[in-house]
């Protein structure tokens, strides 16, 4: 068990250290002057000497990079270029919205795949296998980004129901809030549906299928309890692993969702970041998103295999 | 049920492969699974649209017409036209062009790198697989658009570097992909009784290994490409593509979000092509993983 943690640890390690390579070479690939890129073309020579010492321009480039590797380390990503304010602070302050957003797609997509997903594998190859298969295929093929604009076009013009975009804190109204994430959950959540509901339903068959649910069915126990009690319990534990591997497309969605919804989160700023080639922003969101993809999926590996004994004894034979 | 029929399917690969045969075994495997079928001629067909789109409309999509600007659906422009007043048939029978050749393009250049490299990684195994595995770890970690955006903001934007930054997304999928079926393919018996007989590594893997796995990578480029059309129109509506006035379904959409209340159906068409496009793809690519890679998805 313990060894299990140790070895699966040490690899996120590794591959931190990895992606830290990758986003600094990335950086260090835009041409020009690496203090003009970091400091910004407004900067004037103070400003530009002031980032030569922070970095250590002038050292060799392994020693960049350990110094660079260090300021990271202690959260220090540099400032934007266009707001001088620190990275890190920037990003703190535009995390809770997409963090609200991913939340509510993820009940969303929950709400949508799980009961669609067992329904399926229960009544297999009826007419709600095939609606359901059909749907989760749809859901994998229509562009999100199509998907919103559609949205926006029924239920805010045509309708008029809900408000086409924009932003209401939570804390000042939640009602306006709620009006304003509805339509953005939705887009974001029916894609992730799509790929859980498959994934819910294959596994839910094997469950079914296990020697265990014989016994349930033969105890006498009704249909109902056998499905509710014994199989939905342990046909999740692969879905779970599959919605932490999800997390970036969940990223990734949320870029384009909070672009469609102007939604001012963590995915429209990478995109201004972009526009107005703040590099030292770009810089710090990409390392910090796939940072954080990195742990979550270390949490989830861990979290379960607490929870199943199974997954460490194989994942230790399989990974050696 | 599973007769003789299903038996007789079950042994068809090993039949002859003559060109009547294949025709009528096509048909047959169509009929089994109509959407397939229709997946497959609706890929072929925008296929045509975008090698003939010349032929297909004689509408220049880039003319820009003052007195046509966002006209409804008419016989003359039967999908409307822009804020430009420009013919949005056109645009969307162009845009295919844009769209095939950053889906496919992009995943022959993931197939380029990740299949080589697998093969090596899962061929020689030991500290150079652990070393491609991890950096394919690190790189599986950058969410696929978060990539793309970061090595289109280093590239700067076109449709070459859209490509690009696509493929690369799309690598570390087929890097894994091959590593993994090499590892199992590299102990079975025909690739161990080569290796008794003299064969050299290269000669193992280029005749003996890769022909097997054939069938599998190309499944996983059905399933790669539709990602990578979206993916494309993703990054063109972004405004991280593909430069206006180019058609691409992607910046005509950026576009149409602006006229939503005016000129819905600018909307539509772009959307729709790009969700059918990826919807037959998926189809498509469903039977050919039933009819190449038995095993239970």
């Amino acid at each position: 068990m313990f060894d299990f943690l140790v070895q699966r640890a040490a690899i996120s390690v590794v591959t931190l250290f990895v992606i830290s390579l990758i986003v600094f070479t990335g950086v260090r690939m835009i041409p020009g002057d690496p203090a003009r890129v970091m400091a910004g073309s407004e900067a004037d020579e103070a400003g530009l000497e002031e980032v030569r010492q922070k970095y250590g321009l002038g050292d060799p480039i392994a020693f960049q990079y350990l110094r660079w590797l260090g300021l990271a380390g202690r959260f220090d990503l540099g400032e934007s270029i266009r707001t001088r304010e620190s990275v890190v602070k920037i990003v703190a302050s535009k995390l809770p919205i997409t963090i609200e957003l991913a939340f509510l797609s993820l009940l969303v997509a929950v709400g949508i795949a799980i009961p669609a997903g067992v329904l399926a594998a229960v009544r297999r190859n009826t007419v709600w296998d095939v609606l359901t298969s059909g749907a989760s295929l749809g859901g994998v093929s229509i562009p999100n980004f199509w998907l919103g604009i559609m949205l926006i076009l029924f239920f805010s013009v045509r309708l008029g129901w809900l408000p086409a975009s924009g932003f209401v804190p939570l804390w000042e109204s939640p009602l306006a809030n709620l009006q304003r994430m509805l339509m953005p959950a939705f887009v974001l959540g029916t894609a992730l549906a799509a790929v859980l509901m498959r994934q819910t339903r294959n596994s839910m068959i094997e469950v079914m299928s296990a020697d265990y649910i014989r016994t349930a069915y033969s105890k006498g126990l009704a249909g109902r309890v056998v499905v509710f009690r014994h199989a939905i319990r342990n046909s999740l534990i692969p879905v779970v692993t599959i919605l932490g591997l999800q997390m970036g497309a969940l990223m990734s969605g949320a870029v384009v969702t909070e672009q469609i919804f102007v939604v001012p989160g963590f995915g429209r700023l990478i995109v201004e970041a972009v526009f107005t080639r703040d590099y030292p922003l770009v810089q710090g969101v990409v390392l910090i998103t796939a940072s954080s993809y990195v742990l979550i999926n270390l949490l989830v590996d861990v979290s379960y295999s607490l929870l199943d004994p199974r997954i460490r004894v194989r994942g230790a034979a399989s990974d050696a | 049920m599973p007769s003789a029929a299903a038996t007789a399917d079950a042994l068809e690969p090993t039949r002859s492969l003559a060109p009547a045969g294949g025709l009528r075994r096509a048909w047959r495997q169509a009929r089994r699974r109509p959407a397939s079928a229709i997946g497959a001629v609706v890929v072929v067909l925008f296929v045509a649209l975008a090698l003939g789109a010349p032929w297909i409309t004689s509408i220049d999509p880039l003319q820009t017409d003052w007195k046509q600007i966002r006209k409804a659906p008419t016989l003359a422009h039967p999908f409307g036209t822009d804020d430009l007043g420009r013919d949005n048939f056109a645009r969307v029978v162009w845009g295919s062009r844009i769209s095939m050749q950053a889906g496919v393009f992009s995943i022959l250049l993931a197939i380029a790198v990740g299949v080589p490299t697998g093969l090596i990684a899962g061929f020689y195994r030991g500290g150079l697989d652990q070393a491609i595995m991890r950096l394919t770890d690190a790189w599986l970690a950058f969410p696929f658009l978060i990539l793309a955006i970061g090595l289109v903001t280093i590239m700067g934007p076109s449709l070459t570097n859209a490509t690009v930054a696509i493929g690369l997304g799309a690598t570390p999928t087929f890097i894994r992909l091959t590593r993994g079926l090499v590892l199992a393919k590299a102990s079975e018996d025909y690739v161990l009784g080569a290796r008794a007989l003299g064969a050299g590594d290269l000669r193992l893997m280029s005749r003996h290994i890769l022909p097997n796995i054939v069938s599998s990578l190309l499944v996983q480029a059905t399933i790669s490409i539709p990602i990578a059309v979206i993916a494309e129109a993703v990054l063109s509506f972004l405004g991280l593509g593909v430069q206006p006035p180019a058609p691409s379904w992607g910046t005509m959409l950026n576009t149409a979000q602006q006229f939503l209340d005016t000129a819905p159906w600018m909307a539509w068409w772009p959307g729709l092509a790009i969700f059918t496009l990826t919807l037959s793809f998926n189809l498509a690519g469903d039977g050919l993983r039933d009819l190449l890679d038995p095993r239970d998805y």
